[in-house]
This record gives structure tokens, sequence and C-alpha cells, in this order.
């Protein structure tokens, strides 16, 4: 690849993706690129390039894939887990109505490690927890993660965030290489079927305070991250707050939210509603 | 655990006929209106009253969804509602209709020439950037028709910058005639530069 | 990242030549640079990291220039006051007065030479030549 080759798929990836490689990552896109090449068949950059830019046939999701991590895991972006129980809930409290739950959405939660890590988080982190009523529901278009998620039942990998202390708290050994969650931590989630661009499906799911949204959008086509986009806004009651995964930026997808910084992350929000609302 | 289970979803009724959600795009919330023009988009005859609404509507998040809803829809009609637009004077109505063209490639190819032939320079340039949403062959046919022939430098780099993401070698002499033509503007010597060197690279190691 | 006592500049375009270009003329001459592809990214990026000027087109996807400088004159201090140089194509009339209402600070025709690019930059950064 030419220095102007690896410029032209920088420049391609971040003004669809957000995502920023400098020539300090060279090694690192050129390794990820010549896989891809290998895979497609492409015999040059300029042919690769052709089938990347016409998303034909659906070359972007795996070449995005290949920059970006897939595996679902415990804890994962804790930073997020932090800003919810210190900036996002109390935020969200001030606003609510006595007596309605909080109520949280995880989607796509695949297997179950983010919602189930939410309601960890809460549990450990957040001391106002026994005080309201909160609500967690998991759900993803994949009806295989989903029973998965519904199990409960993990191997090492998915715990390797999770201190020990509490995979001895709120799991139980299978044998040397799985866990299963406590039937108590099992049942407090609702998991559900969802496909994000289907307004139906999304309007059945009701209205949440905080949505997280991870590492899904960043693999839809423009068109479908609007729609997910759209939906998702009218997911959230005003001034509800949603988080989006470390490598998607809500620059790309949508402008409808408004761009908040907390202590610990970057966070979106469904403005309030100006008097007629 | 005082976590508890959720119950299903608790989404408020909402209309749903043509007529409660054309009147709740018209005089509902804002939080109405917006629902109101998602929903309509999935009805037949949604793009006179969605198109209506663009021209009165004050909230930039349901101009918003108007905008996506057109673009999905993606028709003839559709198209011909939103080129108007990309005259308006305000911005972010030029930039919305701007992406929702872009969204529906399949209609540009009949309408983009005449707008790269606009009197008005702006336009051209906002036509510049549609042709990204072409397939390169296209574009690259387009744009190099707009190099040689373009005055305006701001219009021209518009070209230019679509050029170098997609451009093949057989923009190459073009964008070395345009080059001596705009020689004199420094931002211009440095966007034929560009492109010219990146078209090119890629064009050496093509077997 | 800016090096201590480097100026920082934001520009914000979606046309990645501009954003080349105005990178190497500002960078030359020792200011820090970053990009921004339109006004969503722009508020991200100002709200991860401070800067001391934004440069900011007009014409942009998802957010446009104007409406990011609202958005922008709505946060908290000290950002709200971050120095806004607009640049657009046309001398249009409609967009300088709609630029200078959100709350421009200085408004330039585009293409812009380097000389003055490096010469507003500089003043409205407050940095001596
Ligand atoms: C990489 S996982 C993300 C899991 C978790 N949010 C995380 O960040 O670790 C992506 C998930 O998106 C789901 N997915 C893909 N398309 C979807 C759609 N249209 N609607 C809902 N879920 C979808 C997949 O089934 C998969 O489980």
């Amino acid at each position: 690849m030419t220095d102007e080759d690896f410029r032209r798929l920088c420049d391609f990836l971040y003004r669809r993706s957000g995502m920023v490689f400098t020539e300090a990552k060279r090694y690192f896109v050129e390794r990820r690129l010549a896989e891809r090449m290998r895979v497609t068949g492409a015999t040059s950059f300029a042919s690769y390039f052709a089938r990347l830019r016409s998303d034909q046939p659906g070359e972007v999701e795996p070449f995005i894939n290949a920059f970006t991590v897939n595996e679902t895991y415990f804890f994962r972006e804790e930073h997020q887990l932090q800003c919810l129980s210190t900036d996002l809930l109390p935020a969200r409290l001030m606003e609510r109505p006595a007596g309605r739950p909080l109520r949280i959405w995880s989607v796509p939660c695949s297997t179950g490690e983010e919602p189930y890590s939410i309601a960890i988080w809460l549990l450990e982190h957040w001391p106002q927890v026994d005080a309201y009523e909160i609500e967690i529901v998991g759900s993803d278009i994949d009806t295989r993660a989903l029973e998965a998620a519904r199990a409960g039942l993990f191997g090492r990998r998915a715990l390797m965030r999770l201190p020990e202390a509490l995979i001895g708290k709120y799991f139980e050994p299978v044998d040397d290489e799985h866990w299963r969650l406590i039937a108590d931590l099992r049942q407090s989630i609702h998991f559900s079927t969802v496909n994000l661009v289907d307004l139906a499906q999304t309007r059945a799911h009701g209205r949440f305070d905080v949505i997280f949204c991870r590492n899904v959008l960043i693999y839809f086509d423009e068109a479908s991250r609007r729609m997910a986009a759209e939906n998702l806004y009218e997911n959230l009651l005003p001034g509800g707050f949603i988080c989006l995964g470390h490598s998607e930026s809500m620059s790309r997808i949508s402008p409808l939210f408004e761009v908040r910084r907390f202590a610990d992350a970057i966070i979106y929000q469904r403005p309030g509603e100006r008097g007629d609302g | 655990m005082p976590l508890i289970r959720a119950r299903a979803g608790e989404a408020a009724a909402l209309p749903a006929d043509r007529a409660s959600l054309i009147a709740a795009l018209e005089g509902g919330s804002a939080g109405e209106r917006l629902h109101a023009a998602r929903a309509l988009a999935a009805l037949p005859g949604a793009v006179a009253p969605l198109s209506a609404a663009l021209h009165v509507e004050a909230e930039p998040a349901v101009r918003e969804v108007i905008f996506t809803a057109l673009a999905r829809l993606g028709c003839e009609e559709a198209a011909d509602a939103l080129l108007p637009l990309l005259r308006a004077r305000q911005a972010s109505l030029r930039n919305g209709a701007l992406a929702a063209l872009a969204a529906m490639p399949g209609r540009l190819p009949a309408r983009l020439p005449a707008l790269l032939a606009d009197p008005d320079a702006d336009i051209r340039l906002l036509a510049c950037e549609l042709a990204r949403a072409l397939p390169a062959p296209e574009a690259t046919t387009l744009l190099c028709a707009v190099v040689e022939r373009e005055s305006e430098p701001n219009v021209c780099a518009a070209a230019l910058d679509v050029l170098t993401e997609l451009g093949g070698p057989q923009a190459l002499p073009v964008l070395e005639r345009g080059a001596r033509r705009f020689d004199a503007t420094p931002f211009l010597r440095f966007a034929f530069e560009v492109a010219i060197r990146r078209i090119r690279a890629s064009a050496d190691t093509d077997p | 990242m800016a090096e201590a006592g480097r100026a920082r500049i934001l520009v914000v375009d979606d046309a990645g030549l501009v954003r080349l270009y105005y990178r190497q003329a500002l960078e030359a001459v020792g200011f820090a640079v970053e990009e921004a592809l339109n006004g969503v990214e722009a508020l991200e990026k100002l709200l991860r990291a401070p800067a001391d000027l934004v440069i900011v087109d007009v014409n942009m996807p998802l957010m446009d220039g104007i409406t990011f400088l609202r958005a922008l004159r709505r946060q908290p201090l000290p950002l709200a006051a971050l120095p806004a140089l607009v640049t657009s194509t046309e001398a249009g009339a409609g967009d300088v007065a709609a630029a200078r209402a959100a709350g421009a600070n200085l408004y330039l025709v585009k293409p812009l030479e380097p000389a003055a690019l490096v010469l507003h930059a500089r003043l409205l950064c407050g940095v001596p030549a």
C-alpha cells in the first residue's frame, strides 16, 4: 500500500465511522486491509477500495469488524457504568415523577454480559439502589444469543474483567471453565427480541431513562443508522441518555441528541421538552 | 434483590390513521409531530404532507425525521420535494435536503447534470457533494466535466474533494489541464496536487 | 493532543482537502490542529479537550456550521466563549447575517489565502506573530 492509498483508506474510514488512524497506526491498518483483501480475493488496493466504497457485497461490515472488538464481556467500558451511577441516574431522579421505576435498556445485549454488568454495577456501586425500582431490559435481534443470555452460563473470557470477589458473590461455578449467574440476578433482567430498525418492535418496549446501544450502529449503513437512532430517540424519555460504544460517534449517526460531557464519559441526551411537549 | 423484572412495555397509544397523523403533524406537541411524521411515512401519499410540514416546522428534531422519512420513501416525488430546499436561506434546511437526496442515489443521475450546470454557484457546489453518493465511474465522469468547465474555485474544489476519494486514472488528464487554469489560487493548486497524487498512486499499483 | 503552550485550533469542515490544507498552513506556524467533519463531531471534540479557536464551515452534513455555533454558545463557560472563525463559499448575505447572529467572531469567504488564515488565527487566539 502506498502512502496515498493509506490516506485514501483512512479518509474513507473517518468519513464513514469517525475512527481516526494516523501514520503511527499504519501497520495495524495494513495488516487488517491485507487480511480483507486476501479473503475477498482482491488483487489491488484500487479494486478492493472500489468494492468497499460501493459496499458490495456487504464489505463494509466485515471491514469495520476487523478494526473493532466484536466480543462482549462483563464490565466492558467500565467508565460508562461509572458514569451511569455517578451522573446519569442522579440526573434522571431529579426529573422522575414519584413512583415511576427507573428503566434501563441494553440493546443490543448479545449474550447478556452487558445488562448483567449494569445490574451488578448498580448493586455494588449505587448506594440508592435499594430506594428505587429499577427495571433492566436486554434485547437483541439474535434469538440464540438471547437464549444464552437467559441461561446465564459464562466462560472465563467473559468474566476476565470482573473482580474475583464479584464472581464469588454473583456466580456459581459449574466446572473449571464455566460459571452460572445466580438465579436472583438472572431473573431480574427481562430479555426480549428486537430489530433496532423496526419502529413497531422498538416502540413496543416503551420509554427508558438510559439506553446502552453499544457496538452495533457502527456496522449499519447510513440509512439504517438514522432509522435506528430515531427509533431510540422515541424510546427515550425527554432528558433521557444514550451511551454508544467506544469507537462510535453520534457525529456519524444522527443530530437529534445533545452531546453531554460527564467526568467519566461523553454521553448523548434527548433534549427536554420545551413547553409544548 | 432490589432490581425488578421489567413488565411489558408501556408505549402510549398513538393514532395510526392518515387523517389523525396529519392533524398531529400540523398541530401536535413536538413529540407528537415527530412521531406523526415517522408514522405517516409508512402510509401512501406521505410526500405532500411531509414536505408541507418541512416548510413550516421550526423544531430541528422534527425536521430531521421528516428528511429521514423522505429519504426512505426515495420516490421521484420525494426527490422533487427536496430539490428546491437546496436553495433555502437556512443552512440547516439546505444540508438536511442535501443529506436526504444523497440517500437516494437512484434519483440523482437524472437530476445531477442540471444541478451541476445551475447558474447559482452554491447549487453547483452542493451538487458536487451529491455526486459522492454515486458509483465511482459515474461520479468521475460528471465531476471531470465540472473540472473542465467550472470557473468558480469553490465549486471546482468541491469536485476535487470527491474525486480525491473516488476518482480513477481516467480523471488524470482532466486534472492536469485544470490545475494549470487554477494555478494562481493557492488552495486550488494544493487541491489539484493532492487529487492527482492520490489517483496516480493507486493507478500505478494496479496490475 | 496539544503540546503545552501551543495554541490549539479545531478545524471543522466536511471537505478533507480543506481540513488538510488548513492543517498544513497552521501547523507550519506552530499551531496544534484537530479536525472534525461536522458540528456534532466538533462538539464532541471540544467537550473532550478545549481549544483556543474553532474554524468552521457553514455547509456540513448532520449539523451545519450555524447550528453548531448556536449549540456552542449554549455550552457552559469557558467553552461558550470560544472564538469562532466562520468560513463559507459565497459572501451570501444570508449566511453572514446568520453566522453573526449565531455568535461568529469573524466571517471569511473561501477559498482562504494561507497568509490571511494564519493572520486571523493568530489574532483570534491572541498569539503574537
Ligand atoms: C458486538 S455485539 C454488541 C454487544 C454489547 N452491546 C457490547 O457492546 O458488548 C452486536 C450485537 O448486535 C446484534 N444486532 C445486529 N443487528 C441488530 C439489529 N438490527 N437489531 C438488534 N440487534 C442487532 C447482534 O445480534 C449482536 O448480538
